[in-house]
């Protein structure tokens, strides 16, 4: 009786975990979106994945984006889910160098939508020759303008440095300021130094500024500086804008009192909900500057990354795999007004800010994340005080680029 | 008799100790085994993510039973009998004690030995610190770092400005220190500012300096500006000049947000005063009145000497205000613009946490100096409360 007792709780135990082992298919994963939009696609996604995979327990976890990049740091070095988003090029630098992310190179080269459909965003992906995530959207950024301003001053879209400062000169004649810009935050200042450096010294010295190969006093940073100077000197930029944030600069841009806005495309939605229509706005390249120079863009991704403490790491690659694919990818990007980094995914044709979108960046000779994403966190913030500093005061140019070297010293040891 | 109630004392005494030795054994035997994951199996909540488990509440209950059976414990050793009243306050005292030790006194030395190294905030995945030794270079940065000189010249200018308060908070009391009909409601409005937090009065300053909608902008465009009609047909304002954009320049950043913390510290100031001329003795008045003492002399030699502890008060909690400006700095401007509004407080959060940026060696730097600036502060604070006892004695 005595043995029996024992030896049914042993096979009560046994069977407990036998059962728990076949049903032990769990999958956790964390978002940082609560915006409507992209909650919905993030949410329909998870929803298709369950449909697909009814035997895995998913669990869906949602967050505010901006308390999302403090917290990912305890997430990923204590209670780590299983998927976890976060920005590609330098800024999972940190992550990966400390060995926090995931190794997924075996994923890239064997799933089929990773090996093919994805070259162009492929190197933001990668660091040390290894692939550490799956970008699920990117958008292009660009010039936004009032085509009815345009169009009342038969103006056209700009296709040269020299063009476009011409339509500043008139559109001041007429009493409109030409550009708008939210410099509060620093970040939009950053969106146009890159647009103006990569039209001015070319992708690769994007990349080299970034990695802190070039030094900021260098002639080829300095002459993107004269060109900035020259851009706030004929396209005057609104005059208060260090005390506005990206969202209060449409304001003049909604009322007709500026004309043009450097920005991203994510920012459409809050024009139309200002009361602009698609017959007011439009989108136009920034023009290019140095002749003949390969064309690159701004084209920042978000992306899906597997903590290197994840405890389904099985089920966690396939949910990758799963955003991977080109049906996901467009229904996700259909949603929330971006575009899909998967090559056959569809786009949403009605939009026509998608569809230039995806013509400018699928003809780009290299895509750039953002300054503040290419350039280690320290850096880029130090870097974006700066061209803050440099469009309130453009007289300060050499003592800003002397600081900006000391700090690059600094942080690339 | 007296003998044998001893020794059942004495038995009964020692098994409570024994039982509460036993109980803080198991507790924190207990804590051993309080995981994520077991948790989750035994509240069967497996699906849950591991942030819901509730790990943290299981472990503080064990910790909080163990320190009550160890005060159960102590209380019945002999060794307390015999000492109880030296030993008493301490044991009271133990719990913040520790408390104070594990949350303010060793970060403060954790933060010092951090300055002394680069470091980004990570631990890899095995739980081992990434971090490097780089000896004074931090501090070397720091003192030539314009932004450090900066932050600095702003606490100054924070400590300075700030004490207007006190003259301010004075003047208001003396005003509103009168009985006419209604005048507990007048005192209630000039409190009020207090009463709201900063994060508040933050953004309704930040809001009334906006030049493009703020209150201060209105009043501009009462006397420079004109409405026109913009090239689509919508009305537009044109100033000449332009109203001031008080946070977005380097110049007045720093003095914009000064005066919003001062509306409210006025205000604590203000109570603190009304408070203090509620005692002055009406016999010294009298007198004074006698001697022939009035106005300006009667305020300086009479009600201001009356008034110094609240003076004291005042000028300690405004010190401590103008140090903790944080706040204001964060909600207004972010340190901006380009850091010309940090104050080290903020520039220290800016580099360690702020944004990812991840410089923890260079923050926990400006945080030493902080720290080295304020012990000055504290210092002369503590003497002074040591000599008061001494004096009252």
């Amino acid at each position: 009786m005595k043995f029996n007792l024992k030896h049914s709780i042993a096979s009560v135990v046994a069977a407990t975990f036998m059962s728990s082992a076949a049903l032990a298919s769990d999958l956790i994963i964390t978002f940082d979106d609560l915006n409507p939009d992209k909650k919905a696609a993030y949410e329909a996604a998870v929803e298709a994945f369950k449909a697909a995979n009814p035997d895995i327990n998913v669990t869906a976890n949602n967050g505010d984006r901006e308390a999302h990049k403090d917290s990912i740091r305890n997430a990923l070095q204590n209670d780590a889910p299983d998927v976890i988003t976060w920005y590609p090029g330098n800024r999972m630098g940190p992550f990966v160098d400390a060995g926090l992310f995931m190794d997924i190179s075996d994923l890239w080269s064997s799933d089929p939508n990773l090996a093919d459909k994805f070259n162009a965003i492929k190197p933001t992906m990668s660091r040390d020759g290894k692939q550490w995530g799956v970008p699920y959207s990117y958008y292009q950024w660009g010039v936004y303008y009032r085509k009815d301003i345009y169009d009342k001053l038969g103006l056209s879209e700009p296709a040269t440095w020299d063009e476009l400062l011409g339509n500043c000169d008139k559109l001041k004649e007429a009493g409109v300021t030409p550009f708008t810009i939210g410099t509060k935050f620093l970040w939009t200042a950053a969106g146009v130094f890159d647009y103006l450096n990569l039209r001015t010294n070319g992708y690769d010295v994007h990349n080299d500024l970034t990695a802190g190969n070039i030094k900021y006093t260098d002639d080829r940073i300095r002459a993107t500086f004269a060109n900035w100077e020259e851009m706030l000197d004929r396209c005057t930029f609104v005059g208060t804008h260090a005390t506005m944030s990206w969202q209060d600069a449409i304001a003049p841009f909604a009322n007709g009192d500026a004309a043009m806005y450097v920005m991203g495309n994510f920012s459409v939605g809050q024009y139309k909900d200002a009361g602009l229509t698609d017959e007011q706005i439009d989108f136009f390249q920034f023009p290019e500057i140095t002749e003949g120079l390969p064309r690159a863009e701004e084209a920042p991704a978000d992306a899906f990354f597997i903590p290197a403490n994840a405890k389904n790491v099985e089920n966690a690659k396939k949910f990758l795999a799963f955003v991977a694919t080109p049906e996901v990818q467009g229904e996700w990007n259909k949603t929330i007004g971006q575009l899909p980094p998967n090559s056959d995914a569809e786009i949403n044709s009605d939009d026509k800010f998608i569809v230039e979108g995806m013509a400018t960046l699928s003809t780009a000779a290299g895509l750039a994340q953002f300054y503040d994403r290419d350039a280690p966190a320290a850096m880029a913030s130090e870097g974006m005080k700066g061209f803050q500093q440099f469009m309130l005061d453009p007289s300060k140019l050499d003592e800003i680029l002397e600081n900006l070297d000391k700090v690059q010293e600094e942080v690339y040891k | 008799m007296t003998s044998v109630a001893a020794i059942d004392r004495f038995a009964t005494s020692t098994k409570r100790a024994f039982v509460a030795a036993i109980v803080i054994a198991l507790c924190l035997f207990a804590l051993q085994l309080v995981t994520i994951e077991g948790m989750q199996s035994w509240l069967d909540v497996s699906r849950q993510s591991a942030a819901r488990v509730p790990t943290f509440l299981v472990r503080i209950s064990l910790i909080i039973c163990a320190v009550a059976a160890a005060f159960v414990f102590v209380t019945s050793l002999s060794f307390y009998k015999r000492n109880k009243v030296a030993v008493a306050p301490w044991l009271f005292l133990a719990v913040g004690l520790v408390l104070f030790m594990i949350y303010v006194i060793v970060p403060i030395f954790q933060s010092i030995s951090y300055s002394f190294t680069r470091w980004d905030g990570l631990y890899d995945i095995n739980g081992v610190w990434t971090g490097e030794w780089v000896g004074l270079h931090n501090y070397k940065l720091l003192f030539q770092d314009p932004n450090f000189y900066t932050s600095l010249k702003n606490n100054l200018l924070w400590l300075l400005l700030f004490m207007l308060a006190v003259p301010l908070g004075l003047f208001i009391a003396l005003f509103l220190n009168q009985t006419v009909t209604g005048i507990r409601m007048y005192k209630s409005l000039f409190f009020f500012p207090f009463v709201i937090s900063q994060v508040v009065v933050g953004l309704i300053f930040t809001w009334a300096y906006n030049p493009e909608f703020g209150l201060l902008s209105e009043i501009w465009s009462w006397f420079f500006c004109e409405t026109k009609t913009n090239i689509v047909g919508n009305l537009t304002r044109v100033c000449s000049p332009e109203p001031p954009s008080i946070l977005g320049d380097e110049d007045t950043a720093t003095f914009g947000i000064i005066a919003a913390g001062l509306w409210p510290q006025i205000a604590y100031c203000m109570i603190l005063y009304l408070t203090g001329l509620n005692n002055i003795s009406s016999d010294q008045i009298e007198a004074g009145r006698l001697d022939g003492a009035k106005g300006w002399k009667m305020l300086r030699h009479v009600i201001l000497p009356q008034l110094k502890p609240a003076t004291f008060i005042a000028i300690v909690v405004t010190v401590i205000g103008a140090l903790r400006s944080f706040d204001m700095i964060a909600t207004m401007t972010q340190g901006g613009p380009y850091g010309s509004s940090n104050v080290l407080a903020y520039y220290m959060y800016d580099q360690a946490v702020g944004e990812g940026v991840g410089r923890y060696g260079y923050g926990s730097a400006i945080a030493t100096v902080l720290f080295l600036i304020m012990l000055v502060y504290i210092s002369y604070f503590l003497w002074r409360m040591y000599q008061d006892e001494v004096e009252a004695r």
